[in-house]
């Protein structure tokens, strides 16, 4: 299951990074609602408001953020795989329980991989989009920027779970 | 337990002023995403996000024709809501009675002679 989608760098946005800590920590920081509120959004930028997530294929991951002008955010996406400490992937292409979803946005398909190396962890976050149109309104919007950030706070999180 | 998860996601669709508003005006007939989106100050893909939570509750249904979405509001999916605050104030109101009823009762025991 794992090695079913290719990386196409003019279409995927990959972040990567090593956290010096076990695998199944990282795995507790992206799948547990009171960890994602930690780090899922840039602090200077809002908060997690409201995160729900069911850990299996079909589950729902629902995050809501709070902008500091008072205006919520909400995403919304389905859950496809889920292989504890190994990859977690979902997309906001389809709902909860693989309903069929279609709309204007700028979907992805998220595919979070995580790896032991030495004492640590190979972090791997990678974003499918549809076309580079989108690839390219990810990169202006501030969305890549955002995801970096919040990549960081993760690591720092996962540091301090330690 | 259809029920119960079906009120999950018509009280959280609720649960956010914009898409309340969302709602106000599909009250008054169907809309495109564009005519919705105008009176938010909002970046388009936040505001879709806030649609697709709504259809997700399915208290709204959108079709395509071309490239312009339509959204219209499907009130019978209100029903949820309303049938769950139906049955809160009923045994409320149950409740209140015979409270009432007790109030009474001791009312005519202390006038009795």
């Amino acid at each position: 299951m794992s090695e079913q989608s290719t990386v196409d760098p003019k279409l995927d946005i990959v972040i990567e990074r090593f956290i010096d800590a076990p695998t199944r920590l990282v795995w507790e920081a992206l799948t547990k609602p009171e960890h994602l509120k930690e780090w899922y959004m840039p602090r200077a930028w809002g908060r997690v408001a409201n995160a729900e997530i069911d850990v299996r294929p079909g589950g729902v991951i629902r995050i809501d953020i709070a902008v500091a002008g008072g205006q919520d955010v909400p995403n919304l996406g389905c859950i496809l795989e889920a292989v504890p400490m190994e990859r977690l992937v979902w997309t906001s292409m389809l709902f909860p329980g693989y309903r069929p979803a279609v709309f204007d946005d700028i979907p992805i398909t998220a595919i979070m991989t995580m790896r032991s190396e030495g004492t640590g962890t190979r972090y791997v976050f990678t974003a499918l989009h549809r076309n580079e149109g989108d690839v390219e309104a990810n990169k202006t919007s501030g969305w890549l920027e955002g995801t970096e950030i919040a990549t960081d706070q993760l690591v720092a999180h996962v540091m301090s779970m330690k | 337990m259809v029920q119960a998860a079906a009120a999950d996601e018509v009280f959280h669709a609720l649960s956010n002023p914009t898409r309340r508003r969302v709602l106000e005006r599909l009250s008054a007939g169907p809309a495109t995403v564009s005519e919705l989106a105008a009176p938010f100050d909002m970046q388009l893909p936040s505001f879709v996000q806030h649609l697709s939570v709504l259809e997700e509750s399915q208290l709204v249904t959108s079709s395509k024709r071309g490239r312009v979405r339509t959204y219209e509001i499907a009130p019978e999916r209100l029903k949820v809501a309303e049938d769950w605050l139906t049955e809160r104030r009923r045994s409320w109101e149950a409740r209140l009675d015979r409270f009432e009823q007790y109030v009474k009762q001791l009312k005519e025991k202390e006038t009795e002679p």
